[in-house]
């Protein structure tokens, strides 16, 4: 048992990989998505929207598809690590984007009235006001939203990147132990999950009691 | 001490000349605002001396914030004429972002719900704007933050975060920040409305100095004593209109028009 739990902790460095740098991708691009979702000019804020809409209405599992075997087959070929993390990374980036419009919804517009009155100008209001109101909203949101994409690796295993689930599917072709080997998979997720619960919780609780309202 | 130092909550003198010449620091001419078919404003005129302080009461709804939003065009007005010192803009014409500068440069607002920056610690919210808008240093930003802090009475607060701060005195905080900008007039938005009426003294102490330093002031405010006694002139608004303008006793004591009698009656019998 001690083996089979050895042979599947391979796959972890491979999920935390995914997880971390499509999390990375999603926090980094959802930024300016939701720029361009809330953008004064109508064309950027139209583009925005459909972007945000056909990225999150078509499956993860087909996105994948999509990229390796559509795109990668095609003009440019690619590894499935690169596969997912792009496929995964585009689709959190919108989750983020609407997340962190969530939170910039959330801001009272007294906040906005008051740098207007100072002539802080609309830069500096984003930056030095709102934005870290915004972020601090999403926080919450955010970590769940990290939980939900540290699960929904999972389905890189379908296009060949030996994460957790990949290396459950092996083995259990080879034991036909199923239910122990997944049982350790999904307890794997399990302990996974809870340190980014933890982090976040700490981090909501720290800066909700710096800046309570 | 760099020379623009000094002058922190001097502002007796500077515009001396206008006063003298008996021309209004501040002059709105013909205002009309409204929200589709509703009219919340209708050609209201109203001028404020340098030095002067205005208050302007009026049962609810009757335009006196809208009014007050439309000098700093944080709610621009459809129609009218703002005037404040040498900056001049017309309703009906598109504004420069530069001519907002320069209107809300000479402004400074306090509002109802004091507006502070959450994630800020006190001291970083009145700062903040000084370097942003003013190109001040940090370490000037800051010594001006803490004679102002000082001036509200609030110097010990400077670390701390606003929600660690009580509403009046988040208030005070509030008057520290737009002064921190050396505004010209003084723009308060029913500043005590949020506040038990212990909290609101002290706000109105603070105004009461601000006022007695020479400080031009508009004060939106149902506290009918500061109306009375600290305000030179009184203006009171009913339905978008201005009822009654005067020297504060005449227009308290002694109201013209049936609706301004009955709303300071009711005013009064509370």
């Amino acid at each position: 048992m001690l083996y089979q739990l050895g042979l599947i902790l391979r796959g972890l460095p491979w999920t935390i990989l995914i997880t971390a740098v499509s999390l990375l991708i999603g926090c980094i691009l959802g930024y300016p998505i939701m720029l361009g979702r809330n953008a004064r000019s109508l064309p950027v804020r139209l583009v925005s929207i459909a972007f945000i809409s056909l990225i999150r209405a078509v499956p993860p599992l087909v996105w994948l598809f999509i990229i390796f075997f559509g795109v990668g087959t095609g003009a440019f070929s690619m590894s499935p690590l690169t596969a997912a993390l792009i496929g995964l990374g585009l689709i959190a980036a919108t989750n983020m984007a609407e997340i962190y419009r969530g939170g910039l919804i959330s801001i009272h517009h007294g906040q906005w009235e008051a740098a207007q009155a100072l002539n802080l100008g609309g830069a500096h209001t984003f930056r030095d006001v709102i934005a870290p109101q915004m972020f601090r909203v999403a926080l919450p949101s955010s970590a769940t939203y990290a939980i939900g994409l540290m699960k929904d690796t999972a389905i890189a295993s379908t296009i060949g990147v030996p994460e957790l689930a990949y290396q459950g599917a092996r083995l259990t072709q080879e034991t036909f132990q199923g239910l122990k080997v997944f049982g350790m998979v999904g307890l794997i997720y399990i302990l996974l999950s809870l340190p980014i619960a933890w982090l976040s919780r700490r981090a909501d609780l720290y800066l909700r009691a710096k800046v309570a309202r | 001490m760099p020379q623009q130092l000094r002058v922190v909550g001097q502002h007796v003198g500077k515009e001396a000349p206008l006063a003298l010449t008996n021309k209004p620091y501040v002059k709105l001419e013909q205002i009309t605002k409204s929200y589709g078919a509703h009219t919340v404003l209708r050609d209201v005129n109203l001028s404020v001396h340098s030095g002067g302080v205005l208050a302007i009461i009026g049962p609810s709804g009757s335009g006196k914030s809208t009014l007050l939003r439309c000098i700093n065009y944080i709610e621009p007005p459809n129609k009218g004429i703002v005037t404040v010192g040498d900056v001049t803009i017309e309703g009906e014409t598109p504004v420069s972002r530069r001519d907002l500068r320069a209107l809300r440069s000479k402004l400074g607002m306090v509002f109802q719900s004091f507006n502070l920056f959450p994630h800020l610690t006190v001291l970083r919210n009145i700062t903040l704007a000084q370097e942003r808008v003013l190109g001040r240093t940090s370490a000037e930003a800051e010594l001006i933050a803490m004679q102002l802090l000082t001036r509200v009475g609030l110097a010990d607060k400077a670390a701390q975060y606003p929600s660690r701060c009580s509403g009046g005195q988040q208030q005070r905080i509030a008057i520290a920040r737009a002064l921190a900008l050396d505004p010209k007039v003084m723009l308060f938005d029913e500043p005590t409305s949020a506040l038990d009426p212990e909290l609101g003294l002290e706000v109105l102490s603070v105004m009461r100095e601000l006022a007695t330093s020479g400080m031009t002031m508009i004060v939106v405010t149902h506290e009918m004593s500061f109306a009375e006694n600290v305000s030179d002139h009184v203006a009171i608004m009913a339905d978008g209109c201005i009822l009654e303008y005067g020297p504060s006793r005449e227009v308290i004591r002694n109201p013209q028009s049936a609706r301004a009698r009955q709303f300071l009656r009711a005013v009064n019998e509370r």
